[in-house]
């Protein structure tokens, strides 16, 4: 195989340069140009004389003092000895083991040292041969390699400096100031001469306030009782209700779950289900009772490892077994095994760190410092969880158990639940036991080919399978082994008798909830550098260790993921409270104040308040890392406040409103579309947790991956719970969650999309889910309010909106609502099938059926669908 | 005043006026010109994500049809002809082919030494070209002359799921933009009723990975694909609810239009014209959708020429219906069909479920070509076919003797515009190992299909993790030999 094929095969950017400069990783090689022996008799080479120059001018442009590309520095003795990630390149005494010759003498291009021409010429090589056999000595006073390396603009980058607490700036309207946050943006924008927009009516500010902290529009009655509440602090009293609500731990439970990559199934082939909703239970129950986000995310990274850990606290490290499980056959279980701890890193890097660790998976990170070394010191940290991987053999079925490829996992079942399941097994085991025996006999017919068979037998057994028990058993191939043995044992009745016994004693043994969880191996995996990030090409052996360019560990010696995850959230470190502050700040205003809220390395998109990021970030420290101070924080502030209505005036100085001169309109997340609709409908269910859920979903949407997973959808309560419980098939999701930008749970989500699409539209317009939100509605306003299309208009528009009707809306709602009666009213039997078979008997089907084609109109409005 | 916008705003208006029974709408017009609030030089743009957008240089193509053969196709049995591996059949696989060497299902293997395998199929040469294929495709050697193969391609993974997800996004992990939506996020869609981006799918099962084949990852979602079904309705939540005529579906969009102006005017966001707009082509699709999928309305002639049956679930409809959406303008269609997963197990053997999935196939694929060229439309259109991977030389014993998945070399063929067709690029060992000629590996796959398109695969780039990405990851390049 040549290598260029080799080189295109290899993942990620800047190969070429890195496998071209990648001196001696590549053992394959070795042998096509063994070197020459020693000649007897050669001139001692002089290192300051003969090699310096060399080296100087050939390699040091990449292998010297500003660069070390795969860690290889050459103008330096002892780093030069060392040698690179592929290990040593100078052995003393051996030109013929030293790697730096191998790759200087190929005559394999992609492979030859230097990567540009001119080759080194014989004479050359022969030169540095012999300096290596003569024991690789440097000179006493090597010559000063003049060029200073300069100190390096990556490592000024102002993410890696220290958290500052700036003092919120003078401004001249000091009468729109509600808290700090209102000082720097105001500043901003006096600067610019931009005024702050007016705040939001009071119906849109509760409306917001709402959706941002419970994704639940408020009802009417909640709307009189804000409007008219004249006390001073009732906008603060209503923060603070809405943050008591269990369902502010849902509406930010999934902001973080999108983050964790949460979903119900495993990804690949299969997809298989997976059960590990108890994680996300823990997230809401976290976020409610507003756990200190260190130890939140403590718990998270290591919760296992915390002495005397609560069995909550191991539940929490489910955040990163949410990674993929590929169970196709035929695979290398460490290759996916790999993948899933590199996805560990790379999520750790965006969730906590806003770096790109991923880019330096198979070279040095090309803008941030991070070198391929740190990336595996960050992997060794999660190398060690004790899961598939390449100790797993294979079955006697050729497959792993299913319960065995989840592992580890944690159990919850009642004391009398496991006591069952215990005695169940026991008896489980004596019947295998027994059938064991009784196998035997069977066993050796197999083995005695196909002639002890009686005709009988031969009558009851496939064709294929007299073929293949023609052939001697140790010739058979491993199927053919399992084929024929399952076929003669089922020939036997009193084999399938007991089988079947045993089966039916497993299908009652009683179910216990489980859930994915973190466990470290009894001995640590040794992680080492991935040679152009292959898992196969092995590098220097590396132990866990954090990016130099941030603060240390405190302890450096055997760290493990509880010394990382207690790092993360030190006070010292300085992206996790400025990456996180942020990325709440996106949450309620469209856009970070570092836009690129994943990414705050030297590729980051300038910050729009550079002060009040580090001033948000010292708070969120100073308050306890209390998430829910920093929402009460943001929420109250007069920039918060503000209206939303565009401001033509400031388009052209501020187009994508990163100056805040007024809040964002924001399509509400995909979750939240159908919570709105379910919560106007009156047929919501608001329970917290538990398993996830089958609400309805088109038909055949199944049908487009490999195994077509059963959707029975709910008919009880459960069919009206919020979008976040809906069951995540990874290969086939509802497609309903992704019409609407849900993430694909594949990799963590810092961000996403806020798409306009058609098939959006006909998902609220068609979809049979909206249908009965337009029906429940529909009966609860015709319940609810007085007998009057005036008032039904209104109340229904409140329902929605939060807002009373303006005239022209009511006009044209009630003329669209007279047009529909009218026809319903000639046409009986067309409202029956509006309204359907299920209709309650008392009710008046033309005017449910008009109502119905009101709400309809109502729960497809883009105010609906739109944080205002 | 932006060009887009005042399209969208005449569009909007001659609506109104044409089919606004109330005057709300008017009104809310009207204060919208009267307050200059929409026609401000300063207005945001409003811009549809999926209009068609000009290309880095002149295209070839205007759509491409992918013909996606879910499973990995035997090579060996269809058109690599390997006398010498039917001189080898059963003897032990020279240990050369084998060193350093990775194949799924090693397990299969490690009992002793695999045996090659030749083909029992009949192979015969073709048209002008003199194509060798299979006895098992006979209608696609009539059409040989048309078709461009290939017969090197190598990918990077022998697992399905990440093998299919690396032909699809060019890398082997998921969290990649599928293909089509790198092309729809590129250029845009020629319809105005349908979505740029259309996945169907026939056979047993859906492919793996299921709709991460076909996702937008970190591109705007617009440019997802969207599967079609070729019965019922072809498009999720297609048909209006129960008791919702065509018209009272017009009179509900209507007054949800007026309600939206009103607030349009209130709150000035350009985002709601969108929606407006996006509502307007919604029910638009409702009319186009049904009428697309009827196949009814084609000839018997035609029916039969693909053997389409209307109302059927075949690949035999799914390649009429690819004919029908290129013709309505849509960028990008992906059919897949399962199951070319030939192990040698009792339901995926060499023999009848081989030929089974061939008789499926063969026809409809032949008969697309013909019908493309006979209407004008092979020239702009690509055709891709392939798989995920190829198979091996050796035979995998299961309960028959089958082949394992193969990544060194496997064979695809395209067809339409700019394509050179009667060739094949690439040479084979005397086994069918590896390319001895012409390696090309799926990255310059994709990068061919970029550039029928007018793209350039190194300049279609998305900023994403402070990197740009692109399809193509960092290899691939175009294969001239394959082209005009």
């Amino acid at each position: 195989m040549g290598p260029v094929i080799e080189l295109r095969r290899l993942p990620c950017a800047g190969l070429l340069v890195i496998l071209f400069a990648c001196l001696g990783s590549y053992s394959l090689h070795a042998a096509e140009d063994p070197p020459k022996p020693e000649a007897p008799g050669a001139e001692i080479v002089d290192f300051a004389r003969d090699v310096e120059p060399l080296f100087r001018s050939r390699c040091y442009t990449c292998h010297g003092p500003s660069k070390q590309t795969n860690d290889l520095r050459l103008d330096e003795k002892e780093a030069a000895l060392q040698g690179g990630y592929s290990g040593r390149v100078i052995v003393p005494g051996s030109s013929a083991e030293s790697k730096l010759i191998q790759r200087v003498a190929s005559t394999n291009d992609a492979f030859r040292m230097p990567p540009v021409e001119p080759r080194l010429t014989a004479e050359e090589i022969a030169t540095l041969k012999s300096w290596i056999d003569q024991g690789a000595k440097w000179s006493a006073n090597p010559p000063v390699v003049t060029q200073q390396v300069a100190p390096s603009k990556q490592k000024r980058h102002w993410s890696f400096q220290p958290v500052r607490r700036p003092t919120a700036p003078r401004v001249r309207r000091q009468a729109w100031l509600r808290n700090p946050i209102d000082a720097f943006v105001l500043a901003k924008l006096e600067s610019k001469g931009i005024s702050p927009a007016p705040q939001a009516d009071r119906a849109i500010l509760i409306r917001r306030l709402n959706l941002d902290l419970l994704g639940l529009p408020p009802t009417p009655t909640e709307v009189d009782a804000f409007v008219s509440d004249t006390r001073p602090d009732a906008y603060e009293r209503l923060v603070d209700r809405l943050l008591g609500s269990p369902h502010y731990g849902e509406r930010w439970g999934r902001h973080w779950l999108d983050l964790a990559r949460y979903a119900d199934s495993d990804g690949y082939n299969h997809d298989a289900p997976r059960e590990i909703w108890m994680y996300r239970d823990w997230v809401i129950g976290a976020l409610n009772r507003d756990l200190p986000f260190d130890q939140f995310v403590i718990e998270q990274i290591a919760g296992d490892l915390l002495p005397a850990a609560t069995k909550q606290q191991i539940v929490a490290t489910g955040f990163h077994r949410n990674t993929l499980l590929n169970l196709e056959g035929g695979i290398d279980f460490d290759q996916y095994r790999v993948e899933a701890v590199v996805d560990r890193v790379e999520t750790t890097g965006a969730v906590f760190l806003g770096l790109t660790l991923g880019c330096a998976r198979c070279h040095d990170h090309k803008y941030d410092p991070v070198s391929q070394r740190e990336f595996y010191q960050f992997y060794a940290f999660f190398n060690s969880v004790d899961e598939l991987g390449a100790e797993y053999q294979l079955g006697a079925d050729g497959k792993v158990g299913r319960a065995r490829a989840q592992e580890p996992i944690l159990e919850f079942g009642t004391a009398e639940q496991l006591a069952r399941r215990e005695a169940s097994r026991a008896q489980i085991a004596v019947l295998e036991e027994e059938l064991e025996e009784y196998e035997k006999p069977l066993r050796a017919r197999l083995a005695a080919c196909c002639e002890t068979l009686t005709d009988e037998e031969r009558s009851k057994l496939k064709p294929a399978i007299l073929e293949i028990l023609k052939i001697p058993p140790e010739k058979r191939s491993h199927f053919q082994n399992v084929a024929a043995e399952k076929a003669v044992k089922e020939m036997d009745l009193g084999y399938t008798e007991r089988q079947a016994g045993i089966k039916a004693l497993r299908d009652i043994e009683p179910k216990v909830p489980t859930t994915l969880v973190m466990r470290e191996l009894p001995e640590p995996r040794q992680a080492y550098v991935h040679l152009g990030g292959n898992f196969l090409r092995k590098g220097i052996d590396v132990e866990p260790g954090v990016p130099a360019i941030l603060p240390p560990l405190p302890e450096s010696e055997n760290a493990n993921r509880l010394d990382l995850a207690r790092w993360l959230v030190d006070a010292k470190n300085p992206l996790t409270p400025r990456v996180t502050v942020n990325r709440i700040w996106q949450r309620y205003f469209g856009a970070g104040l570092v836009e690129t809220q994943n990414d705050f390395g030297t590729q980051a998109s300038p910050r729009s308040h550079p002060d009040l990021l580090d001033w948000l970030a010292a708070e969120f420290i100073a308050q306890g890392w209390s998430l829910k101070a920093m929402h009460s924080l943001i929420v109250n502030s007069a920039t918060y406040r503000q209206s939303s209505a565009y401001r033509p005036e400031l388009a052209e100085m501020d187009p994508t409103n990163r100056l805040l001169g007024r809040q964002a309109r924001l399509r509400l997340e995909a979750e939240i579309v159908r919570d709105t609709a379910l919560a106007a409908s009156g047929l919501f269910t608001p329970k917290v947790g538990g398993p996830s859920v089958f609400p309805p979903q088109p038909e055949g949407v199944g049908r487009l991956t490999q195994v077509d997973r059963h959707w029975a959808a709910e008919r009880g309560a459960d069919r009206f719970r919020r979008g976040m419980y809906t069951y995540f098939w990874r290969a086939s999701p509802h497609p309903g969650l992704m019409l609407f930008d849900a993430s694909d749970s594949t990799k963590t989500c810092t961000r996403r999309n806020r798409s306009n699409t058609p098939l959006q539209a006909l998902t609220l317009l068609n979809d049979k889910a909206f249908q009965e939100f337009a029906q429940g509605l529909a009966t609860r306003v015709l319940r609810e309010a007085p007998d009057n299309n005036s008032e039904r208009v209104s109340h229904a528009f409140r329902v929605c909106l939060g807002r009373q009707p303006r005239p022209t809306e009511r006009a044209r709602l009630e003329q669209f609502l007279a047009v529909q009666l009218d026809d319903f009213l000639t046409h009986p039997e067309k409202a029956r099938q509006v309204v359907g078979q299920d209709a309650p008997e008392e009710a008046d089907i033309p005017q449910l059926a008009a109502w119905l084609a009101v709400s309809r109109v109502l729960l497809n409005l883009d105010e609906f669908v739109t944080r205002e | 005043m932006d060009l887009n916008q005042r399209l969208l705003l005449a569009g909007t208006r001659r609506h109104f006026f044409s089919q606004c029974a109330m005057g709300l709408g008017q009104m809310a017009l009207a204060s919208l010109l009267a307050e200059g609030r929409m026609f401000g030089a300063d207005a945001a743009k409003v811009t549809n994500p999926l209009a068609p957008r000009k290309a880095h240089f002149p295209p070839k193509v205007k759509s491409v049809i992918y013909l996606f053969m879910a499973g990995g196709p035997s090579q060996l049995d269809l058109f690599e002809h390997k006398p010498k591996l039917q001189q080898l059949n059963g003897q032990p696989t020279p240990a050369s082919f084998l060193e350093g060497k990775r194949f799924a299902f090693m397990d299969t293997f490690a009992e002793d030494v695999p045996k090659l395998l030749g083909t029992p199929r009949k192979f015969a040469r073709y048209g002008k070209s003199g194509k060798s294929v299979s006895e098992l495709l006979p209608h696609l050697a009539a059409v040989v002359d048309d078709l461009a193969f290939v017969s090197t391609v190598t990918t990077d993974n022998f697992n399905h799921a990440p093998a299919k997800i690396f032909v699809n996004t060019g890398s082997t992990r998921f969290g990649r933009p599928s293909m089509g939506s790198w092309v729809t996020y590129g250029l845009g869609t020629e319809s105005e009723d349908l979505p740029g981006f259309v996945v169907l799918q026939s056979g047993p099962r859906g492919p793996r990975g299921g709709a991460l084949n076909w996702g937008s990852a970190f591109l705007p979602t617009t440019y997802q694909g969207i599967p079609f079904r070729s019965g019922g309705d072809p498009i999720l939540n297609l048909s209006s609810p129960p008791g919702f005529s065509h018209e009272r579906q017009g009179e509900t969009i209507r007054a949800i239009r007026d309600l939206n102006m009103a607030h349009l005017a209130e709150v000035g966001d350009p985002e709601i014209s969108t929606r407006i707009s996006a509502y307007e082509m919604a029910y638009r699709m409702q009319t186009s959708g049904p009428e697309l999928i009827d196949l009814s309305s084609e000839a018997q002639e035609t029916l039969d020429l693909y053997g389409a049956v209307p109302g059927a679930e075949s690949f035999a409809n799914n390649c009429l219906l690819a004919r029908r959406l290129v013709e309505r303008g849509v960028r990008f269609v992906q059919l897949y069909h399962t199951d070319w997963d030939h192990h040698g197990g009792a339901k995926d053997n060499l023999g009848e479920a081989l030929d089974m999935i061939c008789r499926e196939t063969d026809q409809p694929c032949a008969a697309l070509i013909q019908d493309l060229k006979r209407r004008g439309l092979l020239d702009e259109t690509l055709v891709v076919w392939g798989g995920e991977f190829g198979r091996t030389p050796m035979g995998e014993k299961r309960d028959t003797i089958g082949r394992n998945h193969h990544i060194d070399a496997f064979t695809m063929w395209f067809a339409g515009g700019g394509i050179k067709p009667g060739q094949t690029v690439g040479v084979t060992d005397e086994l069918g190992f590896g390319p001895v000629e012409d390696k090309i590996h799926m990255h310059d796959i994709q990068a061919t299909l970029l550039h029928q398109l007018g793209l350039d695969h190194t300049k279609l780039t998305f900023k994403f993790k402070g990197r740009d990405f692109r399809l193509t990851d960092v290899g691939g390049q175009v294969i001239h030999k394959l082209l005009v």
